[in-house]
């Protein structure tokens, strides 16, 4: 505090020692938050105030102000009876409303007390304060009765235009419109109060030369407690001359009880100086000001200032007040039809996220497209967590930033709550201090968690309020002019000490926004659930029709042999009786129990074939060495009669592979190299190249690299190319049936099938005439080289 | 022989020739015994529902996939009965589904081939079969005490 009037902090307070005058005592801004603003012992000079004893209306207390209004000095009316100063006439009337209107912190019109001397035409209202009635006389600012402006229909037609409007703010703008057109005040303002007690100007009807100050936000110290609390109770506080002087009551006390007057619903109340001065500094001369409440807090107000002094006759005031009241009345149905709209906006935004992502199939669609998660919500940047990275839309920490932030939330208990698994702040940097770096983005936060084990979440980001709003202080940077007080009183200098106390806040999340992301976490875990659902109902489909496909192969392949069988017999019974075949049927017969043989493995084939692809492989840590030995005793080449030779020339790695599958791999392979050999007895190889290994590779798909790659090396007939893939076709042939030992060709088919059951691929190289080389991978598994 | 040979063997088979062949095993086998066909799973059970009360087959070949209430409700039947339990049974079937090898033998079956579509192997399995449970192998005595009246003629070996 840099202002030379500022009391020691403790100073005693003036209105803590007996009756208290502003006018004798002042105030200062360290106490005006406890000043004792309902009893200010003065009022306004453009007016006089009598307060009488409630039982015989004698004058207790009058304004120093008296000969001004009534001709006689306070000390001369002191004691008397007010129809000293009415007459009779309206001594009775005073008396009748006294006994019989509901005059209790409503201050009522009793009579116009007709111009007397320098005195004009008065208004005369009374209200009444525990055992004294208050009666307060202004000028009715009514030259002649013919001039009076016909309020009634003013108000009548306001009324309607307000009933009209729709929303809120569309309702605020039009009350201040008529409230603008009835009082005819420079500019009028509806002041709203935010949740944290600071102001915005929600609402603004103004001159037209005016800077408009719609939007503007102002600190909660601009309408200081005190000021807030009367506002309650009174329904308009006029102040016509904000600069005007200030008029004691004498006494200062009421001399039956000793007390100050309680001056909350007189209109003369005399201003805190620190509420002028405010006003004066922002070169405004007069104000007239009327609260909106809802559910009996101060919702906002209606702040009229006019540029010049000037006055607020009691018809005027009782037509503005009965819009402030309207104004209440309709506030909370305008405000609920706002609120849901304000509601069905985020719903409905959501809705449309959901079902983008519904389906997208993904859930980054509410991030990367139109709308997105801050299209329904007031927020600078949102960022969702899903599949082990971030997605960000809009002004978000970073990534690392975003790690940290979200290990700390799942922390949290409240972030784990069964029923409202919430986080919310204005203020991070309080609750976490690691986010005071980037409080500037994100002061707010509102996070949902949206699966526990996976760790995703939703979290929206508020920017520091400073970063937000429009303060009041930025277009008042240059004070008008500076009272008594220094440049505190002015809005710059309180914006500038509200600074600091919304430092690394941001403006508070709503009801209906936490609600909101919480029915959005419902929404979008409703679909993660769906979408697990089908991919189970798929799954069970799937075993389904795989069981069915493989009853399927044993009922078609047990159908189609029982009459194989039947035929074979009969061929055999053919043959038995010998003596009915000549050799050319003996031939014939033979012929077809040969086919139906062949019939019977063929249909093995396909069957095993058919298998190959649906059972499951059960991975093991194998020993290819062991498996290659099994394989080859398999296929009979371990009784080597010395026509060929079988050679492992280094041992092969262990593998994580299905050894039963990966043996039949080997079988097959060996058992082709054993078959189509070449007239020469031939040399078969095992080996396999490792991942690193500087090895040619031909012929090897782009897959296969990285990965061990095993193969079978024969000295046989050979392949020609163009038949390369063609051999691993079922049922697929390049020779005559009977040659090459037969077969039925489904070695090959049932050997890339289990290859690529396990990941792998399998390929051919070969030249006519030298041999082939079949390669293969068993892809995706670590290879260990042996020890 | 160390059976009576008013002893039964009973074949539940839907396949004529499948059944032919059985017939001609157990001629090239030298068996004696008295054979009874059926053909669905049903007249199997009510063959056996009678026979409970007097006596029990030396031998039961049954083939799975058969109309009306197949081999494997015949199965179960005749190894969920006590009477019937200890009466060797062999399944004989072209079905070569580990799931029903598994069934089979979970239920008791004593035995389980498939069929081989080769008539000679097919001789040769059913001539083995015969071999093991009538001759070599050994079976509870109490069998022996029941007298099968069953009146279906005897194969003419």
């Amino acid at each position: 505090m840099n202002t030379p009037t500022t009391p020691p902090p403790d100073a005693p307070l003036p209105w803590a020692s007996g009756p208290y005058s502003i006018k004798r005592h002042g105030v200062s801004l360290t106490n005006c938050d406890s000043e004792p603003v309902q009893t200010p012992g003065c009022i306004q000079a453009h007016g006089a105030l009598l307060v009488l004893r409630l039982s015989d209306l004698t004058i207790l207390q009058v304004s120093e102000n008296s000969v001004e209004f009534f001709g006689e000095t306070p000390k001369a009316l002191a004691g008397r009876k007010v129809e000293r100063v009415v007459g009779a006439e309206g001594a009775a009337r005073l008396r009748e409303v006294i006994d019989r209107a509901p005059i209790e912190r409503n201050s009522l019109h009793a009579f116009t007390l007709p111009a007397r001397g320098a005195a004009g035409t008065l208004d005369v209202c009374v209200h009444r304060v525990e055992d004294v009635a208050v009666v307060e006389c202004e000028a009715t600012g009514r030259g002649e009765e013919g001039a009076a402006v016909d309020y009634f229909r003013g108000v009548k037609a306001a009324v309607g235009q307000m009933q009209a409007a729709n929303g809120l703010r569309e309702f605020c703008r039009r009350l201040a419109e008529e409230v603008r057109a009835l009082s005819g005040q420079d500019r009028v303002m509806i002041y709203r109060f935010h949740a944290d007690l600071h102001g915005e100007v929600f609402a603004e009807a103004k001159r037209e030369d005016l800077a408009p100050w719609l939007g503007l936000h102002y600190p909660e110290s601009d309408i200081p407690r005190p000021a807030r609390e009367i506002f309650k109770s009174l329904w308009i506080r006029p102040l016509p001359n904000a600069a005007g002087p200030l008029v004691e009551l004498v006494p200062l006390a009421n001399p039956d009880t000793g007390r100050p007057l309680n001056m909350t619903h007189c209109a003369l109340r005399g201003a805190s100086v620190m509420y002028s001065e405010y006003l004066a500094n922002m070169g405004v001369a007069a104000s007239l000001t009327l609260p909106i409440l809802r559910d009996g807090e101060l919702w906002g107000l209606i702040a009229c200032h006019h540029y010049t002094p000037t006055h607020f006759p009691y018809q005027l005031r009782a037509a503005c007040e009965l819009l402030a009241q309207v104004a209440t009345l309709q506030l909370k149905s305008a405000e609920q039809s706002e609120q849901l709209v304000y509601r069905l906006r985020p719903e409905g935004v959501h809705q449309q996220l959901v079902t983008k992502a519904a389906q997208d199939g993904e859930l980054m669609a509410l991030t990367d497209r139109q709308p997105s998660l801050l299209d329904a919500m007031e927020a600078g940047g949102a960022a969702l967590y899903q599949l082990d990275r971030w997605w960000c839309v809009g002004k978000t920490p970073e990534p690392a930033q975003l790690d940290a932030l979200a290990e700390w939330l799942h922390a949290r208990p409240d972030f784990a709550s069964a029923t409202r698994p919430v986080f919310v702040t204005d203020s991070l940097a309080r609750d976490y201090p690691a986010s005071a770096s980037y409080a500037d983005a994100a002061s707010g936060v509102l996070a949902v968690p949206l699966s526990r084990a996976r760790r995703d979440m939703i979290v929206w980001f508020r920017p520091e309020t400073i970063q937000t709003v429009n303060w009041g202080g930025n277009p008042h940077e240059k004070p008008l002019v500076t009272g008594p007080h220094g440049p505190r009183l002015t809005p710059r200098r309180s914006f500038e000490l509200f600074t600091e106390s919304v430092r690394q806040r941001s403006l508070p999340w709503s009801d209906v926004e936490v609600d909101s992301a919480l029915r959005l976490r419902l929404l979008v875990m409703e679909l993660v659930v769906a979408r697990a659902e089908r991919l189970a109902e798929l799954n069970a489909d799937l075993t389904r029709s795989n069981e069915e496909l493989d009853a399927f192969a044993y009922v078609a392949s047990h159908d189609l042999k029982e009459p194989l069988r039947g035929i074979h017999r009969y061929a055999h019974q053919l043959l038995e009786s010998a003596q009915t075949l000549d050799d050319e049927n003996r031939k014939r017969v033979e012929g077809l129990m040969r086919l139906t043989v062949r019939m019977d493995s063929l249909l093995d084939s396909l069957l095993h074939f058919s298998r190959v692809g649906r059972t499951t492989l059960e991975f093991v840590e194998v020993d290819l060495n062991e498996v290659v030995e099994e394989a080859l005793e398999m296929v009979g080449a371990r009784r080597s009669d010395g026509t060929f030779t079988v050679a492992v020339p280094r041992p092969l790695p262990s593998l994580r592979c299905d050894r039963v599958r990966v043996r039949e791999i080997f079988s097959n392979l060996l058992s082709n190299a054993l078959k189509y050999s070449a007239p020469a007895p031939p040399r078969i190889e095992v080996g396999y190249i490792g991942p690193e290994e500087n090895a040619p590779r031909p012929n090897a798909p782009a897959e296969s690299a990285g990965h061990a790659i095993f193969f079978v090396r024969d000295s046989g007939i050979g392949i020609e190319s163009r038949h390369f893939e063609q051999i691993f076709r079922m049922f697929k042939r390049l020779h005559g049936r009977d040659e090459y030992g037969g077969g039925v060709g489904a070695g090959l088919a049932i050997v890339q099938k289990l290859v690529q059951r396990h990941g792998g691929r399998v390929w051919v190289d070969s030249a006519v005439g030298v041999g082939s080389t079949f390669y293969f991978t068993l892809q995706g598994k670590e290879t260990r080289a042996p020890a | 022989m160390n059976r009576a040979p008013a002893a039964t063997i009973l074949v539940l088979e839907d396949c004529d020739e499948d059944f032919e062949t059985v017939l001609d095993a157990a001629r090239l086998a030298g068996v004696t015994y008295n054979f009874r066909r059926v053909t669905t799973g049903d007249e199997c059970i009510a063959i056996l529902r009678d026979c409970a009360q007097a006596v029990a087959p030396v031998l039961v070949l049954l083939d799975l996939n058969t109309p009306q209430g197949d081999g494997r409700e015949a199965l179960r039947y005749i190894k969920e009965h006590e009477r019937l339990r200890s009466v060797p049974l062999v399944v004989l079937t072209t079905s070569a589904n580990p799931r029903d090898l598994d069934f089979c033998y979970d239920c008791g079956a004593n035995a389980y081939h498939v069929k081989p579509v080769r008539h000679n192997e097919h001789l040769r399995v059913l001539e083995e079969i015969f071999y093991y449970w009538l001759r070599a192998v050994a079976l509870p005595q109490e069998q022996e005490a029941l007298t099968w009246k069953g009146n279906s003629p005897a194969p003419s070996v």
